[in-house]
């Protein structure tokens, strides 16, 4: 193994365990959703729409950052 | 017997007229955390007949710490970290990419996290209807526990006030003992505790007279 392999082997490796990081976020994030779904069967109340719809908006922006770290890095 | 129901007075119109709070709906915001007789709210299990008494949630002020640890996230990768990256004089190069996107995520997690801490605010309910007291609790985001008592089956009510906080803001834990084996509930950190016990006792009383509510 070259001298110049090995930072390309760590960034390779650091890629890798981003991804997983932001996957295991996209689940978090899903979570959340489903959290408030639940929510939404228990209570009914007037700022639930808000609620879901800024829900969903975390689940697709955090959807988009593991897309993007999946092509840019 | 305490009184249920307060006399309010309406701005509306050149005389002001009283009227009872039994027929005074109001109406639910985002953050409010303390409602008698809230308008168009419902529960999971409400009967056709019963009816919300009284609305909470914990005191708004709770959320004030995870609030400040979020303003301060917002500026993490805009002036913290490039200030603390200078002040321990490291000197990576991290590629732009990483940064664009490492940025990004930080925001979408900060968003998260502003989030799940609303959430867990915002789906912690207490309602008292002119028939059971209902706690419904969510843990951690996965767990639900949904507790209620008969007003017919509680034995005791009481409400503990403690720490500087909420003597200022006025808030504290109510707590409601059962004569049936399940567990006692407790309101934690609930806006106008000594309310919330007046009007509970209020409707025990009416209940045990048989008067409906």
């Amino acid at each position: 193994m070259t001298e110049q392999a090995l930072p390309i082997i760590a960034w390779f490796g650091f890629k890798i365990l981003s991804l997983i990081g932001i996957a295991v976020y996209v689940v978090f994030a899903g979570i959340i959703v489903r959290q408030e779904n639940l929510m939404s069967h228990v209570l009914e109340e007037g700022f639930e729409p808000i609620l879901r719809m800024l829900t969903y908006i975390h689940f697709i922006a955090a959807l988009i950052v593991f897309l993007l770290a999946l092509i840019l890095l | 017997v305490p009184t249920l129901f307060d006399v309010a007075a309406t701005s509306s119109g050149n005389s002001k007229k009283t009227r009872p709070m039994k027929n005074t709906k109001k109406r639910m915001g985002p953050f409010t955390s303390f409602a008698e007789n809230p308008d168009g709210v419902r529960f999971e299990t409400q009967e056709a007949k019963e009816t919300i008494v009284l609305f909470l949630r914990q005191h708004i002020v709770v959320n004030v710490p995870w609030v400040c640890v979020s303003v301060l996230m917002l500026f993490v990768p805009t002036f913290l970290l490039p200030l603390f990256l200078h002040a321990v004089r490291v000197s990576l190069p991290i590629p732009a990419t990483y940064i664009f996107v490492g940025t990004l995520f930080w925001y979408v997690a900060t968003f998260g996290f502003i989030l799940a801490n609303f959430l867990g605010w915002f789906i912690n309910i207490y309602i008292v209807t002119n028939e059971r007291i209902v706690d419904i609790d969510f843990y951690y985001l996965l767990n639900k526990d949904f507790s209620q008592a008969e007003l017919n089956k509680v034995q005791d009510i009481s409400f503990i006030t403690k720490g500087l906080l909420s003597t200022i803001f006025n808030y504290g834990e109510v707590v409601v003992q059962t004569a049936s084996e399940s567990p006692n509930l407790e309101f934690d950190k609930v806006p106008n505790p000594e309310k919330v016990v007046e009007t509970i006792r209020s409707l025990i009383e009416k209940h045990k007279r048989g008067r409906p509510l």
